[in-house]
């Protein structure tokens, strides 16, 4: 199945108040560089096309031809967006959405409609309700559901835009293609430009020709790609889409009748997406870590909230508190949602821990696991931290916060007698000074107080790590590190960066080694 | 324990209360605060310990080194705000999973350190809050004032720091009469107990921490 937007999204973006794009009436285009530095038009409305002016035109020639044509430079980046979004909408239908892959195909949408089409009503209402539901959120557009993608793409855009969308079936796939243009294959203008020479107009045309021969003859321009669109519009060859989002194994779903406009009434359908899901779950042994609440809007958007879980569950109770911690006020409604879909994205078997809910550490790593839900669900993932220790002496480096949800925190291997409580990073510049160069401190000064050093302890020598190079390309030095105290009770961790004689000869141009502040001893 | 001249007859309380204060009255002095606030979890305790801390905190005072911490490793939560602080404590007071939980929560109201006293009873757990001053009012059960003091010196080099030492000031306990104690970290267990060797220690050292008080008592 593929839909086909003809829309022009930039057209109805606010400009200026005189907008001729809006008018139907008034031919309008959007225009893009092309690969030589030529403008080109690359989309037009249909006015714009009923005076003869095609996609790929230069837009000099076009306002040779259309003087008054409008014109407006085209967002592709935009447009892929849009269609992104409209995809994850579309997701209502299907699962399992893509985007049109093929070149200057940006404007497609391919649904596996795949055994879904009984759950409305036959393909035929579903098409049906796809177009209606996309007419009311502004878009114009076409389907057709055929066996294969590439014949629903060229059915979808070769059938008549007023009647009913076709429906065709494998057995009558090859007939209906046959009388539509070359074009519908999805080919290359090469090969189109080659095929007309050769006579061949329509795709039946194609169908008594030696397989062998065409490839050859349009080698160069695509021959190969010409039989394999050919076989793949026939279901000759499988084809491949990649969904926007990977299908999720598990979902549930609700459609209404009347769109939800407040928070309140989500509120309410929300316990029982969440046991219709749990039930799912519980069938199959299984529990979810992350799920993803999303709502389709009435005007072709969705919108979505994510909670994730430490460990795989399925209590209802527990997902209902984390979305209400993760705000369900987060949730757009716009001018209300007439469907709502619960998927768990990540789902992993529950082991039934029984036993071990006696045990007394099993029972405190579950609280725990709950608490940095709960903390992650309202605050962020990425604020709810637990350290790490990573393979590098580098002290900044070899210990990290990374976030708690991915698992419990495990035993560091700690030095608390000679390591800081406290450390910045990046290190913070301190003046120093030695009575040896290459000795303790006996004075600094660091956030603008001078402090006398009464007691110090160092070096302990950290060696760069020579193979990961700064980040401002200087060269990495050896770091010199010193515990040391100052009159007033502070404990210190300094070190100095750059070693006097082998890493610093005075020599012009060199950066003489430097003392940095790396963190607080209790 | 033999009494110590400096120290405060008072016997220094090891069990600590659902919610208590560390007020940290210099910026030095906030490594030795939260030194002292990560000392106040239960020895048996083996539940995992919370640390709340602001942006704005960790950004002037540094982030918590897990290497230099001892004990269990912490959850961090970095909040934006102290009201975000409050709520983790609060949660985490009252979840039961941590057997400590530790926050810089600004100038937080009575009403406020209330609950999270209400809540670390339900929890079980102790609480500690973080602070600069000791101006308002709060609902913790024991107000102490920390501050850095001048190590003892290595045992085995005297030109190098020794153990960590400060002063901890107890300015207002329910039921308890204030005092102060000079606590210095065990070489072996890290953790922060009544320092014993004091001959180091000299007076206009500790007469920041309100040692006098304990002096004249």
């Amino acid at each position: 199945m593929s839909v086909r937007r003809r829309s022009l999204e930039r057209a109805h973006a606010p400009a200026s108040p005189p907008e001729p794009a809006l008018d139907p009436r008034q031919p309008f285009a959007l225009t893009l560089k092309n690969g030589r530095g030529a403008v080109v038009l690359h989309a037009l409305n249909p006015a714009a096309r009923a005076a003869g002016l095609r996609r790929g035109q230069g837009q000099a020639d076009a306002l040779a031809m259309l003087p008054h044509l409008a014109c407006q430079p085209a967002d592709p980046a935009a447009d892929d967006r849009a269609l992104e979004a409209l995809a994850i909408w579309a997701e209502r239908w299907s699962p399992s959405v893509s985007l049109d892959p093929s070149p200057n195909g940006l404007e497609g949408l391919f649904l596996d409609v795949t055994g879904a089409g009984h759950l409305f009503g036959g393909e035929r209402a579903l098409l049906a309700q796809i177009r209606e539901r996309l007419a009311e959120a502004g878009i114009a557009a076409r389907a057709a559901a055929a066996p294969t993608p590439g014949g629903a793409w060229a059915l979808a855009r070769w059938s008549d835009p007023d009647g009913p969308a076709p429906v065709v079936g494998q057995e009558r796939l090859r007939e209906r293609l046959a009388e539509l243009p070359l074009a519908a294959l999805r080919l290359d203008a090469a090969a189109l430009a080659q095929a007309r020479r050769f006579g061949l107009k329509r795709i039946g045309d194609l169908y008594a020709m030696p397989r062998a021969g065409l490839a050859r003859r349009f080698r160069g321009t695509g021959g190969v790609e010409l039989v394999r669109r050919l076989d793949q519009a026939l279901g000759y060859e499988g084809e491949a889409l990649t969904p926007v989002r990977s299908p999720p194994r598990y979902r549930a779903w609700q459609a209404f009748a009347e769109p939800l406009g407040d928070l309140a009434g989500v509120e309410a359908r929300l316990p029982e997406l969440v046991d219709d899901l749990a039930a799912a779950l519980e069938r199959d042994g299984q529990g979810a870590r992350s799920l993803t609440l999303t709502g389709f809007r009435t005007d072709g958007g969705t919108t979505s909230l994510a909670i994730r879980t430490g460990r795989p569950g399925r209590e209802p109770s527990v997902w209902l508190r984390l979305f209400r911690e993760a705000g369900l006020g987060r949730l757009e409604l716009g001018f209300g949602i007439d469907a709502l879909m619960l998927a768990a994205e990540l789902v992993e078997p529950v082991l039934a821990r029984q036993t071990a809910l006696h045990d007394e550490a099993a029972r405190q790593a579950e609280g725990l696991a709950a608490l940095v839900d709960r903390l992650s669900a309202r605050l962020g993932e990425d604020r709810v931290l637990a350290p790490e220790q990573v393979d590098s002496w580098i002290p900044e480096r070899a210990e990290r916060w990374r976030p708690a949800l991915a698992g419990s925190p495990a035993p560091l291997e700690g030095d608390p007698g000679r390591r800081p409580i406290l450390l910045f990073d990046p290190p913070e510049p301190v003046d120093a000074i030695a009575e040896l160069p290459d000795g303790a401190p006996a004075r600094f000064t660091w956030r603008r107080l001078s402090r006398r050093v009464i007691r110090a302890d160092g070096p302990e020598r950290l060696s760069p790590e020579w193979w990961r190079p700064a980040g401002d390309r200087r060269t990495v030095r050896t770091r010199d590190y010193y515990r040391v105290e100052d009159e007033a009770g502070g404990r210190y961790w300094l070190f100095r960066e750059g070693l006097y004689g082998r890493e610093y000869g005075g020599g012009e141009g060199e950066r003489a080694p430097s003392w940095w502040m790396h963190g607080v001893l209790p | 324990m033999t009494p110590s001249p400096f120290a405060s007859p008072e016997r220094f309380p090891e069990a600590a209360a659902p919610l208590e204060e560390a007020c940290a009255p210099l910026p030095r002095d906030i490594g030795a605060a939260l030194a002292f606030a990560l000392s106040r979890r239960p020895v048996a305790d083996a539940r995992p310990v919370l640390l709340a801390l602001t942006r704005a905190w960790l950004g002037e005072y540094g982030r918590p080194f897990a290497s230099g911490l001892a004990g269990p490793p912490p959850i961090l939560v970095g909040a934006t705000t102290p009201a975000e602080v409050l709520w983790a404590l609060e949660q985490g007071l009252r979840s039961g999973a941590v057997s400590l939980a530790v926050g810089a929560v600004g100038d937080a109201t009575l009403a406020q350190s209330r609950r999270l006293e209400f809540a670390a009873r339900h929890g079980g757990a102790v609480g500690v809050t973080l602070s600069r001053g000791l101006e308002g009012l709060s609902a913790a059960r024991r107000r102490w004032r920390v501050s850095t003091l001048t190590s003892a010196g290595d045992r085995d080099d005297a030109r190098a720091p020794g153990l960590a030492r400060l002063g901890v000031e107890l300015v207002r306990g329910r039921g308890e009469r204030p005092g102060t104690w000079i606590l210095e970290q065990d070489d072996e267990t890290h953790r922060l107990r009544l320092a014993d060797r004091l001959a180091g220690v000299r007076p206009a050292a500790i007469a920041g921490t309100g040692a006098r008080a304990g002096l004249a008592a």
